[in-house]
């Protein structure tokens, strides 16, 4: 028998290696979980998930030490007091950057599904279309119809609060009671309706229970209670992380060997049975390099670094990485331009506010170049939408007025409104990851460089959300409505995809229509890296229904003795 | 908090407050790293100061520190090199004022009106009193007290009402 020898390998411990290693698991596979950073038990390592605002040291702000030593994950909008030990530090991990990228990160089991914002959309068929309708990247291999039964698949487990919309360009899905819509949320959807006939206000589809089920009670879940802290781990369990589902679910069938602290050097390859065989691994503490083996390898190790994992498995056979015929590996990334706000205020409904927390707000599907292209660039953007009641605490003067002035903090009647722009980018040849060739890790493993940037098609696109948005917000009689360019770096929305393509020609892809490498059968990618294009949706519950659409052909096949 | 905590904070500082002579600050001596200059009554001045601008509040609105720690810690870890720079130079130039001043022997709105005083000035001494208020203001307003009773701030709200008519 051969040491270190295992049915399945998947390396990476987020969402879509979660769900990899949890179909395996339950169909009775012995399967290794290699994950490069450390364990984090559900409930047992959350360390601030239970401290009320005023018990942090700094309430919640970072110090001038996170800010100095961590310039890139600083800027992403959870990293602050509560969850920064979930993110990577950039002084210990990193990367080149040709032109400004902000990869953020979180290197434990569970990944960035802790820290997640947790909108789960589904895509349309007008998303997976796309590329072919517009003349860009390549065809999918794929369309919403083989994803639909996967996508319900997830979402039956996850857990997805949300209303039947009946819209095309965003199919419903398994969904859980929504949380309630505000008096605002409602009538700028009412609005909107009598004003268009393509624009929809809906609510924000959420991972998060709103329901008690048999299946979450199996998972040792409770409902979500709106404490809206999420990012520091959920004691209920009440929004989906890996850490409170998929990895206890395949540790019960006791055929998961999971192992943190594992970084992946590169992917083993014989050319006499032209398969790959396992994968390299060194120990992140100890340094240590051991071989694992198995018959199918899963490549999930978030979209960048799955890139890495590639380009850094050279042979005789692939001597550019690992199935990198076509020397298409690494190109045609993508990400979402998250670059435009709006906000203002509404003064109707002076005499209601509202009570408590929700986890989600409101969602404005793609309207731009849905049916047909009509626009002046490609493709288009969602929005979010969402208003609260203004409060008002005036604090001017010292000593006793202050102190009388805060006491009396009030709402005003007043609302404040807002949005914020999801927009497609599109994929093209130079924007690209490449290995440094002379700059290693602490492992010995090539840095990544990463040359990523905006072009015109989205600046346009940003100039169009401006200018619908400040329509749409004026036909609600909106007031002091202002937008902003928040020149977010591209990689701040955390949704960077690509470079390990899917597509239907080998020549100009890497993987086939069920994820695997066309060159090399038994080795799959299924996590963002997969992505021929990006779309508007969030895209973790389309890296979900991939994964477990992906690891349940690999089943079929390793038992019809095909891998 | 540990309601049980911040009643042994009250009972504490409202027995050194008997104890203890008008305008003497309990305050130990700490070391902020970035503040290595500051001496034990350097700092208690920082902390009148503060409480001049927004006086605390013990009784009402407990906190797991006195403003006094708040201030600095924040100051100490939050600014940068730049910004303690210019609050140190500002806090020198407050000092160098207070040399002629008794500050807890004048009443309170003299005490008031010089503080209002140096943050016209422009300059560092009101970079150094705007520092004061503003993390005066948000050991204040992120007390246990003031963020249930007058923020409706709600742990585990368990819903959301979304139209709830005042």
């Amino acid at each position: 028998m051969i040491k270190n020898k295992y049915d399945a390998i998947v390396v990476g411990a987020g969402m879509s290696g979660g769900w990899a290693s949890k179909e395996f698991c339950e169909q009775g596979f012995k399967t290794l979980l290699l994950e490069r950073g450390p364990n984090v038990v559900h409930l047992k390592d959350y360390p601030t998930t239970n401290m009320q605002p005023w018990e942090f040291k700094h309430r919640g702000r970072l110090t001038s030490k996170d800010m100095e030593e961590n310039p890139i994950a600083s800027r992403c909008y959870a990293f602050r007091e509560d969850a920064k030990h979930f993110f990577v530090k950039d002084k210990e991990h990193k990367y080149g950057q040709t032109k400004p990228f902000d990869w953020i990160r979180g290197y434990q089991v569970g990944g960035k599904s802790i820290m997640w914002a947790r909108q789960v959309q589904r895509w349309s068929k007008y998303d997976f279309e796309g590329p072919e309708r517009d003349g860009f990247a390549v065809e999918w291999p794929i369309n919403y119809n083989d994803l639909n039964d996967w996508y319900t698949y997830v979402e039956k487990f996850v857990g997805v609060s949300g209303n039947k919309d009946g819209l095309d360009t965003l199919p419903d899905g398994d969904f859980l009671k929504p949380w309630d819509t505000n008096i605002v949320e409602e009538y700028f959807t009412k609005i909107i309706k009598k004003n268009y006939n393509d624009r929809h206000v809906i609510y924000g589809r959420c991972a998060h229970l709103t329901e008690n089920k048999p299946i979450f009670l199996k998972q040792g879940r409770g409902l979500c209670m709106g404490r809206n802290i999420c990012q520091r781990g959920c004691p209920y369990g009440g929004y989906f992380n890996v850490n409170s589902t998929l990895i206890p679910w395949a540790m019960k069938t006791g055929n998961l060997d999971l192992k943190p602290n594992s970084v992946v050097h590169s992917i083993l390859y014989d050319e006499s049975k032209q398969k790959a065989t396992g994968v390299r691994v060194i120990d992140s503490k100890t340094k240590e390099s051991k071989d694992y083996f198995a018959n199918v390898i899963f490549i999930t190790a978030s979209t960048l670094n799955t890139n890495l994992i590639l380009l850094n498995s050279k042979s005789n056979r692939f001597p550019n990485g690992f199935g990198n015929d076509n020397d298409l590996l690494g190109k045609y990334i993508a990400f979402h331009n998250y670059r435009g706000t709006i906000s203002a205020q509404y003064e109707g409904f002076p005499d209601f506010t509202t009570k408590g927390k929700k986890p989600t707000s409101h969602y404005i599907p793609r309207f731009r170049n849905v049916h047909k292209q009509e626009t002046n660039f490609l493709r288009g953007y969602a929005a979010g939408f969402g208003a609260t009641p203004l409060r008002e605490t005036i604090r001017n003067g010292l000593g006793e007025d202050l102190k009388k002035q805060l006491l009396n903090t009030h709402e005003t009647g007043v609302w404040n409104v807002g949005s914020h722009m999801m927009g497609e980018t599109i994929p093209k040849i130079t924007n690209q990851v490449t290995l440094d060739s002379e700059k290693v890790d602490q492992w010995g493993i090539p840095q990544l460089n990463i040359d990523v940037d905006y072009d015109e098609n989205d600046e346009k696109m940003l100039k169009d959300f401006f200018d619908e948005f400040s329509e749409m917000y004026s036909k609600a009689g909106f007031i002091n409505i202002k937008t902003n360019d928040n020149n977010r770096i591209p990689g701040n929305d955390i949704h960077e995809m690509g470079g390990v393509r899917m597509g239907k020609d080998p020549k100009t892809s890497l993987l086939n229509r069920w994820n695997q490498l066309h060159n090399c059968k038994n080795v799959y990618v299924t996590d963002g890296a997969c992505m021929t294009s990006t779309s508007t949706q969030n895209p973790s519950l389309t890296f979900m229904a991939i994964s477990a659409r992906a690891a349940n052909h690999a089943i079929q096949e390793l038992k019809k003795s095909n891998l | 908090m540990n309601r049980r905590i911040a009643l042994k904070h009250v009972g504490l500082i409202a027995a050194g407050l008997v104890l203890t002579p008008y305008g003497c600050n309990i305050e130990s001596e700490v070391i902020y790293s970035n503040l290595p200059m500051l001496k034990k009554t350097e700092q208690q001045t920082i902390g009148y100061l503060s409480n001049i601008i927004l006086p605390e509040d013990v009784i009402n609105f407990p906190t797991m520190e006195s403003r006094q720690e708040f201030v600095l810690t924040m100051v100490n870890d939050c600014y940068g090199k730049s910004k303690i720079k210019r609050f140190s130079k500002g806090f020198e130039m407050i000092s160098s004022e207070l040399k002629d001043i008794k500050l807890e022997k004048i009443p309170l709105n003299e005490q008031i009106s010089f503080v209002e005083k140096s943050y016209l000035l422009k300059n560092s001494s009101s970079f150094f009193i705007e520092t004061l208020k503003k993390y005066s203001l948000l050991h204040f307003e992120s007390s246990e007290n003031y963020m249930i009773d007058y923020l409706n701030f709600e742990f585990i709200p368990g819903r959301y009402l979304g139209s709830v008519s005042i």
